[in-house]
């Protein structure tokens, strides 16, 4: 048999399709253990109020109910903080209980668990539970600050922490700039909302001592050690195990309420727990994102060079900071910059707690609401200027042989380096590829039919590839070359590009590979699937393990390893036991470039935006399997024109959510979008063996950022505030306010 | 708690379950084993739990389980046939039509009733029938790719 | 997310609904499930919490569709029924249109007739229809039979003139003129889901003069209503588009729309003045 290569680069058909397609998949819900209970949370109804009483008696009373839990019921433990950069000080007096004490703070936290035979009795007791409640006026507006109530007493300002960034002489550039521009952009606030719900089934084996908790996601291994340490287990006795999952954005997979109550309630009654979110619980109990209010200026010269900008925002985190820490606001301030020459920045990014559901991470970080704010301020200076909004990007995107560009933050911060990419020609890929002036004219030409066509373009540069590390560790088992690694797969296909990389490292066929990533009892420490990373990081662990291996067998057979046929071997090499070891570090995450061109025509009258073409480019730095990454770029990029089009989660004044399910909360259809392109550059990055870049969020981040300047170039708008999302009422009251501006003056 | 016995064909099997009266159609064809039909909202707007009730597509989870007393219900599970997957379920892997694959069994139901029963569905009239399905991951283009590829290879078979 | 509990009945005839109806201890305690469409969602929710649920989801009797003088259509006529029923095209095609932009396609397959009106959602399009075409609803009980018409009907968001015992057995359009023309447009946020503003219009013409003209409006105030001072501009005019701007304008004043799913009052009367000029203008060919 041959050495088996060229499957890094190929389109191999995903590993994991068949049983989705059969329908035989195992999601959570899918899932039963004998003897089970089911768990129902019951929910805060209100924005803020003092908890004078919490009457149980009822719920306990109703035939099929075995337990209710409330806070008195759980170790006083608070969920932890997942990364060590994302927390401070502060965080900690606003983290969250597993089931409020005192004080219940956003709609939907959860206040008791009904444990009961079917899920019918628990909803049914969980109505019965009792609350008593003395409400407090809710704190809601990003900048109440410290007059208003507090979210958390010990926060009495709503402010959890500031983030400063300064580059350079701000002041010195804003006093020789020609022209200054400012923005205020609102990034209204809207999530990720997977097709599946979250879910969690515990079983508590006594004897043994032992803990399995099935319906992990994301970061396993954190929760696992989160959840053994609430519990006072050891992490080597709580099991967690990833099944098919219906996808995550971010959202899904982060230690919750639940994650901590499920598996708590099996170990007290003894029985396995089964909870099941619900969509409308899902609406107010996984995270939220993107809320934030930005305040930006910037500095340009005549010449439509972009010397400094100065950005305020206020990050909206929600009623608690919960695992993912300052993440809300110190991702937008770390990505703002984006791909220009700038010679300073300021940056002052304000984590604001407020009583609504707490905010996290959704696809695409912070990049997306920093790109929405920059993208639109850059068209208001190109507006300024006269210039062409293209041409403006073209005079400032960092040169090719500028890199590694960087960011000096001063000797309080960590500089932020660009290490590599020709940002102005892949800029240039994206152009040619949409066809640029073609569509310049296209637009001319349509607009005496009276139609509003717009083209909107948006760069960034995206946080991704995070550290710290990731281990992979392949043994010969069961006839196939077995590959452990500690990441998920939330649906993205990563099992099958990490097996391209392992069959392509041993020189052995796809078939021959098992990605094995479910089970914390037997996969390596992980730090999980987010922010890029799996496919780099887990990638180049598996390059390591797959050189280990190869190196160990040829050692044991005694031949040159260049002449190594590992597949040819497998009889003789199995019964040794060997296994391939890898780790990959990764001290510093990478920035990779993306960007977008977007044509949309707007129905002046009916206030309705129609994306006609939609165009990403993406820096892959080397594309593992190209079909996938369009998948990746092109679903990103839809879920972008949703965020911007149709997606938001409103709240009235009193702090009550006005979308409470699927009716409301617009997700795009396939008759909403087109058929997204996709660009894949591919320039290595320097920092990883195998060259990759993280490309999971890459089509999310500059996607609403496109739309909302190709609207506002086809209103004629380019120049004024856009309020998010763009709903045909607010593109009306656009269309009506220029309308007026455009008559003549009354005599 | 009240419950009721309702006999329905579930993939030309005669079934029988008994389950609580509030029980939906989705309930009792998981209660069977046949997960597949996958539950999302609970209010009919996600479409995972789509199926075909006597040849079109409908929300499982809009129907209470003693109202399919005596129709006909087909699901995912019953679109494979002698170990080889039905046209859609091969156009939909070959198109790359699904990522996490939650949704994908209620697009596949679907597009079958559609092209089952209007077999020369014009391409806008397929867009505008998988439009009343969600999918959060593959931006859709996949999806109606592979079912205007499934509707080709179908009109293949028949002549 | 389950239903409160509640007692399950199922009927198999008119006789058999309003016995059941009867017996039902007052108001509110009992619904009657069809298609149940509209009404599951809000039982899944917990928005409603009858005591009984009456499944009249299988009188055959009241699955039907008739087109003769007259159009009778049943309360358990399906949405697809309507929405394939291809004789159904003039003078009809608005009703046919209307019933095809129901919900969703999968829905349309279990909805009725008969839920569409009794659930009574402002913008929903089978009322607008009913309003417009000026049907006659049917109503029963135990008591007896009697006719409202769709104006009278549609009493506010979710409120009906179904008394107590009382069931819609189905609708009665009267015919419009045979060599009419007819037009539905409605306008949401995406390509699906519930309209902002929807308008369904009625013309007939005689030597390229409007003799009669129906424009109802949907999902502008708390209940379907026509359009009757647009309606008179029309009637009379050639359909130009003096006439056509003339009838928009006065369609756009007669709405009383309630700021709802985040569209001001302004906005919803900007389109419902661009869907009737440009439904009328649609209309004009045909009329010439």
């Amino acid at each position: 048999m041959a050495v088996v290569r060229g499957h890094v680069g190929a389109e191999a058909p995903r590993a994991d399709d068949l049983p989705l397609v059969d329908g035989s998949a195992m999601f959570i819900a899918d899932l039963n253990r004998d003897g089970q209970l089911w768990a129902r949370v019951v929910r805060s109804p209100v924005a803020s109020a003092v908890i004078v009483g919490i009457e149980i008696s009822a719920a306990v009373r109703h035939p099929g109910v075995a337990a209710v839990l409330t806070a008195d019921d759980v170790p006083d433990v608070q969920i932890p903080i997942r990364l060590p950069f994302a927390a401070t000080p502060e965080c900690e007096l606003a983290l969250q209980p597993p089931l409020a004490r005192d004080r219940v703070r956003y709609v939907g936290e959860p206040v008791a668990v009904v444990l009961a035979e079917d899920p019918f009795t628990a909803e049914d007791a969980a109505e019965l539970v009792a609350l008593e409640l003395e409400e407090r006026t809710p704190v809601l507006d990003l900048r109440a600050g410290s007059g208003a109530d507090s979210v958390h007493d010990r926060l009495p300002d709503n402010v959890v922490n500031r983030v400063p960034m300064v580059c350079g002489e701000v002041d010195r550039l804003f006093a020789t700039a020609e022209v200054v521009v400012s923005e205020s952009v609102v990034v209204h606030r809207h999530t990720g909302m997977p097709l599946e719900t979250r879910g969690l089934l515990a079983e508590w084996e006594e004897g043994e001592g032992r803990l399995t908790v099935w319906g992990a996601a994301k970061v396993k291994h954190f929760n696992r050690q989160a959840l053994a340490q609430m519990l006072d287990l050891s992490p080597q006795s709580v099991r967690l195990i990833e099944v098919s999952v219906g996808g995550a954005f971010g959202v899904r997979g982060e230690f919750y309420p639940e994650d901590l109550l499920v598996p708590l309630a099996a170990m007290r009654l003894g029985r396995p727990v089964k909870w099941i979110e619900d969509r409308r619980e899902h609406l107010v109990a996984t995270n939220h994102a993107r809320e934030q209010l930005h305040e930006l200026e910037v500095a340009a010269s005549e010449d439509g060079r972009l010397l400094a900008f100065r950005d305020r925002a206020w990050c909206d985190q929600g009623a608690y900071v919960r695992s993912q820490g300052l993440l809300p606001a110190l991702l937008p301030a770390l990505q703002i910059a984006g791909p220009y020459a700038w010679e300073g920045f300021s940056i002052e990014a304000s984590a604001v707690l407020t009583n609504r559901t707490p905010v996290g991470t959704y696809r695409a970080p912070g990049v997306t609401e920093a790109t929405l704010v920059r993208e639109r301020a850059l068209d208001r200076v190109a507006a300024e200027l006269g210039l062409d909004h293209v041409e403006l990007r073209r005079r400032n995107l960092i040169a090719a042989d500028r890199m590694p560009w960087v960011f000096d933050l001063g000797p309080q911060g960590e500089p932020i380096v660009y290490e590599s990419g020709d940002f102005p020609g892949s800029f240039e890929a994206l152009l040619a590829q949409a066809g640029y002036d073609d569509l310049r004219a296209e637009q001319r030409g349509r607009a005496p039919g009276g139609e509003a066509v717009g083209i909107g373009v948006s760069a960034f540069c995206e946080v991704s590839a995070v550290g710290p590390f990731e281990q992979a560790r392949i043994a010969l088992e069961d006839g196939r070359f077995a590959v452990y690694v500690g990441v998920g797969s939330v649906g993205q296909g990563v099992a099958t590009v990490l097996g391209q990389i392992a069959a392509e490292t041993l020189g052995v066929g796809l078939e021959r590979v098992a990605i094995h990533h479910q089970d914390t009892a037997d996969t390596p420490e992980g730090f999980g699937t987010f922010a890029s990373r799996s496919t780099v990081l887990a990638g180049n662990a598996i390059l390591l393990a797959g050189q280990d291996l190869r190196r160990k067998a040829a050692a044991a057979l005694g031949i040159a390893e260049d002449t190594l046929d590992v597949d040819l071997e497998y009889a003789r090499l199995a019964p040794q036991r060997l296994t391939g070891e890898g780790t990959f570090e990764k001290e510093h995450p990478s920035f990779t470039f993306g960007a977008n061109l977007v044509l949309v025509s707007v129905d002046r009258e009916l206030g309705r935006v129609r994306v006609e073409r939609h165009l990403v480019a993406h820096d892959a730095g080397r594309a593992v399997n190209p079909a996938l990454l369009r998948g990746q770029l092109c679903g990103g990029a839809v879920q972008g024109i949703g965020a911007v089009l149709f997606e938001e989660l409103r709240y009235d004044r009193t702090g009550q959510p006005e979308v409470s399910s699927l009716e409301d909360y617009l997700l795009a259809t396939a008759g909403d979008v087109p058929a997204v392109e996709a660009v894949i550059i591919e320039n290595p990055a320097p920092t990883n063996p195998l060259g990759i870049k993280g490309s999971g969020e890459a089509g999310m981040a500059g996607a609403p950022a496109a739309v909302a300047n190709a609207v506002a170039d086809a209103l004629g708008a380019g120049a004024e505030s856009l309020a998010l999302p763009l709903t045909p009422a607010r593109i009306r009251a656009l269309v009506r306010a220029r309308e007026l501006n455009a008559q003549p003056e009354a005599s | 708690m009240d419950v009721l016995r309702t006999e329905f064909t579930l993939n030309d099997m005669p079934i029988e379950v008994t389950l609580p009266v509030r029980a939906t159609l989705a309930d009792a064809i998981r209660s069977t084993g046949a997960t597949g039909t996958r539950v999302g909202c609970e209010e009919g707007i996600c479409g995972s739990c789509t199926v075909l009730l006597d040849g079109r597509p409908a929300r499982a989870c809009l129907m209470l389980a003693a109202q399919a007393r005596g129709r006909e219900i087909r699901t995912v599970e019953g679109l494979a046939a002698g170990g080889r997957l039905h046209p859609v379920q091969e156009s939909f892997r070959r198109h790359r039509a699904l990522q996490c694959g939650y949704c994908t069994p209620g697009f596949m139901m679907l597009a079958v009733g559609l092209l089952e029963r209007e077999p020369n569905a014009s391409p806008e009239r397929v867009r505008a029938v998988l439009a009343s399905n969600l999918c959060r991951c593959t931006g859709y283009a996949p999806i109606v790719d592979a079912v205007l590829a499934a509707q080709q290879a179908l009109a293949g078979e028949v002549i | 997310m389950r239903p409160a509990p509640f007692a399950y009945e199922r009927v198999e005839s008119v006789e058999e609904m309003l016995e059941a109806l009867a017996r039902a201890d007052g108001e509110g305690a009992a619904v009657l499930l069809a298609g149940g469409q509209s009404l599951i969602p809000r039982l899944n929710a917990r928005l409603v919490r009858p005591r009984r649920v009456i499944d009249i989801d299988g009188i055959a009797a009241l699955d039907h569709l008739e087109l003769d003088q007259e159009l009778r259509v049943g309360a358990l006529c399906r949405h697809w029924r309507l929405e394939e029923a291809t004789s159904l095209d003039g003078p009809w095609a608005a009703l046919r249109e209307a019933a095809a932009h129901v919900g969703l396609h999968p829905v349309r397959t279990r909805g009725t007739f008969g839920g569409s009106l009794a659930h009574a959602d402002p913008a929903a399009e089978l009322p607008l229809a009913a309003v417009t075409y000026g049907a006659e609803i049917e109503l029963r009980s135990r008591a007896g039979q009697r006719r409202v018409a769709a104006e009278e009907f549609f009493r506010g968001p979710h409120r009906t003139a179904l008394g107590p015992g009382e069931a819609i057995v189905g609708a009665r359009f009267p015919s419009p003129k045979p060599d009419g023309v007819s037009a539905f447009a409605e306008v949401s946020r995406r390509v699906v889901g519930w309209p902002l503003a929807a308008v369904c219009v009625v013309l007939h013409a005689a030597e390229g003069v409007i003799q009669g003209a129906r424009v109802g409006l949907g999902a502008v105030g708390p209940a379907p209503r026509r359009a009757i001072e647009a309606e008179r501009l029309l009637e009379g005019s050639a359909l130009e588009s003096s006439a056509i701007d003339a009838a928009a304008v006065a369609a756009a004043r007669a709405c009383a729309p309630a700021v709802a799913d985040g569209v001001d009052e302004d906005t919803r009367r900007d389109m419902v003045e661009a869907l009737v000029r440009r439904t009328l203008a649609g209309l004009a060919g045909a009329v010439w």
